[in-house]
């Protein structure tokens, strides 16, 4: 007889969880209504979350096109500042080093390419037209520059092998097409333009020459590279003898005013541009702007999702508040609850699934909300005027998941002294008739 | 076979002390119908609470089939209110918004029944108590008489051996209050479950097997009312008030 008492005999949790949702359902404003609070926080996290990471995405795309991830731009190391304020130089002699001072020598060249991780050390050539002649004859004022790395380009006729210009082509801007009598950018493909550059001769006099070149392709401004500049773009070696023919008198001869250096595969690019400073240059990589760029959206999405956590934490008093209601309201049913022999911990527990219930509802509603708004994504693209098919706002299930799970664990905490209230109560006194 | 031994229950403290119940021994055999009688405050529903285990009197035993349940944790003795008891109430205490179903189906979610299982009892119990035709309605939806059939069936569920009903009738018409009587004193004959009545309704005291009288705390008397012989004579005792 004895035996029969020490049968293991206790509710099921499946069942604790049915009465749970059952009591829900059966205050179906008040769970609503609870839901709402939470969902408008989950919503406006879930929307924190979602523009995180399609910002993220958006940056990193936009850097990927803007340059080459691979190369690092190196400038000559920074003047002492202090020390060329305090001199006066003297007027008629040329210092020294004038030449040299914030420029790269060929013996920087040299240094470049002994760092570990550097493939190749391209300087940068800048030099100036002083015309360029269109195809139909007219002379303009306009700028060349050397295209050295694989930057992509955006298209709007012809096309280069891996974005190089090669030796005797040169790319215009759409921008320009017009201008240089040209009907449109496909028939500009194949015609020729011609720069014309001139130096001064120590001995007297002007020289100049001319170089000719074809054109291979025609590109235009993209709305995700961060930089565009319309310009002719050449290559280096046409560059470089640009350059070197202006450069013949000169001191300024076989200097440069920056180098890329394209990074070793294998290598990393931000070790390697570790390791040029050092060696005191100024080295910037595309990872700069792309961090900061992060750092920028990640500052947003943090923001957005504190009030969202704001919106959370109010509602927190509510469910707490709420629960004691309930516990108040059921009183009787808990005291019959007990006399059938409900455990005070399964009385606790039916208590927390319904904060758990309430919860999960809160979290589901805020992030559906945001996954409806993300269906806006082509007039949000279209608002800001980015490239179509740009994804601001990406819900990662993931995430929702772990923020709704966040929620549950977040209400069930809230309830965690209204069920100890209603655990605690003594059957005999709930049962009291009033 | 309940026995109750020297039961004392006294509640706060010094000064403002009450005694509800007062050295109380009886023993009550197995699938007896037993009244438990007196006026209003008399310690008759401590003395019910006492006896299920939903109240601890400091001092005494009571002793349900061998084993004395004041001695029991309070996880036993949940465990013994589930498997063993069935507690029928004056205000039926159903749970309104619930259907009949759901309301039956409680006592046996306490005691680990599996859903399967428990679909087949409470049907069987519905019918028993002819409710069948009401199993998807709402508590609320009931009358008072059918809510008390429910609370039965509710109490009858998961088949206890002792219900415990207090004041069963109390908020029924006289002709609804008869139909219950006789579904608890039948279900009691049946099934030989003890059936212990608290009333201070002196007609429904008759009807059972024993008569307890209970006045101030104290046991004034207890008769034994029954013809049958399966059920040991109690002499009757009157204790000097």
């Amino acid at each position: 007889m004895v035996n029969k008492f020490k049968q293991k005999a206790y509710m099921r949790r499946i069942d604790v969880i049915r009465r749970a949702g059952r009591s829900l359902s059966q205050a179906k404003v008040r769970t609503l209504l609870t839901s709402l609070a939470i969902a408008v926080g989950a919503f406006t996290i879930s929307l924190a979350l979602a523009a995180g990471a399609g910002g993220r995405a958006y940056v990193n795309q936009m850097v990927s096109t803007s340059g080459d991830a691979k190369s690092i731009s190196v400038y000559a190391p920074m003047e002492d500042e202090k020390q060329s304020a305090q001199l006066l130089p003297e007027y008629g002699v040329i210092a020294d080093d004038a030449a040299t001072v914030g420029v790269l020598t060929k013996k920087d060249l040299v240094n470049l390419r002994a760092v570990a991780g550097v493939e190749t050390v391209t300087p940068r050539i800048g030099f100036e037209t002083q015309y360029v002649v269109t195809p139909a004859g007219k002379k303009l004022v306009a700028q060349a520059e050397v295209k050295i790395d694989q930057t992509e380009l955006i298209y709007a006729a012809g096309t280069l092998d891996n974005f190089t210009v090669k030796e005797g082509q040169i790319v215009i801007p759409d921008a320009y097409v017009q201008q240089f009598g040209i009907k449109d950018a496909a028939s500009a493909i194949g015609k020729k333009i011609t720069l014309h550059v001139v130096r001064d001769n120590p001995a007297g006099g002007q020289e100049s020459t001319d170089k000719t070149l074809t054109i291979a392709a025609v590109d235009r401004a993209s709305d995700t590279a961060i930089y565009y500049q319309p310009t002719l773009r050449i290559s280096p070696v046409d560059g470089e003898s640009l350059y070197n023919f202006i450069n013949a008198y000169s001191a300024t001869k076989d200097t440069y005013y920056g180098a890329t250096v394209q990074v070793k595969s294998g290598y990393d690019v931000n070790e390697v541009k570790t390791a040029l400073e050092a060696k005191k240059y100024q080295a910037y990589s595309l990872q700069d702007d792309r961090e900061s760029l992060l750092q920028t959206v990640n500052v947003v999405q943090w923001g957005m999702a504190a009030f969202g956590a704001l919106a959370i934490l109010a509602s927190i008093f509510g469910i707490i508040n709420t629960q004691y209601i309930s516990v108040l309201e059921r009183t009787q049913q808990i005291g019959l609850m007990k006399a059938v022999g409900m455990r005070r911990r399964d009385v606790a527990a039916l208590f927390r699934y319904e904060a758990a219930w309430v919860g999960f509802l809160g979290g589901t509603i805020g992030v559906v909300g945001a996954l409806l708004v993300s269906f806006a994504n082509p007039l949000i693209a279209n608002f800001l005027q980015l490239e179509e098919g740009t994804r601001l706002l990406i819900v990662e299930p993931l995430t929702a998941l772990l923020l709704i799970a966040s929620l549950m664990i977040v209400a069930v905490a809230s309830g965690y002294f209204p069920s100890r209230k209603a655990a605690k109560l003594d059957p005999i006194e709930a049962l009291r008739t009033e | 076979m309940i026995e109750v031994k020297s039961v004392t229950k006294t509640y706060g403290k010094k000064q403002n002390k009450f005694v509800a119940l007062d050295d109380v021994s009886f023993t009550i055999p197995d699938g007896a119908s037993v009244a438990i009688l007196g006026k209003s405050g008399s310690g008759k529903s401590t003395l019910m609470h006492a006896m299920s285990g939903l109240d601890r009197p400091e001092l005494g035993e009571i002793v349900v089939d061998g084993v004395d349940i004041l001695k029991l944790k309070q996880k036993a003795v949940d465990r013994f209110r589930s498997e063993k008891i069935g507690f029928i109430f004056q205000s039926f205490f159903v749970q309104a918004n619930e259907s009949v179903i759901d309301n039956v189906s409680l006592p046996l979610e306490v005691a680990g029944m599996r859903r399967g299982e428990r679909t087949k009892r409470i049907a069987a119990t519905l019918e028993s108590v002819e409710l069948t035709d009401k199993s998807k309605s709402k508590a609320k939806n009931l009358s008072g008489g059918q809510k008390q059939r429910l609370a039965i069936a509710r109490a009858i569920a998961n088949n206890p051996r002792i219900i415990f009903a207090d004041e069963p009738t109390g908020n029924l018409d006289s002709a609804t209050g008869e139909k219950v009587e006789d579904m608890l004193f039948s279900y009691n004959k049946e099934n030989g479950v003890t059936l212990i009545i608290v009333t201070h309704d002196a007609d429904l005291a008759k009807k059972c097997d024993i008569l307890i009288t209970i006045k101030d705390g104290k046991m004034a008397s207890i008769i034994d009312t029954s013809k049958s012989p399966d059920i040991p004579q109690i002499t009757t005792r009157k204790t000097q008030l």
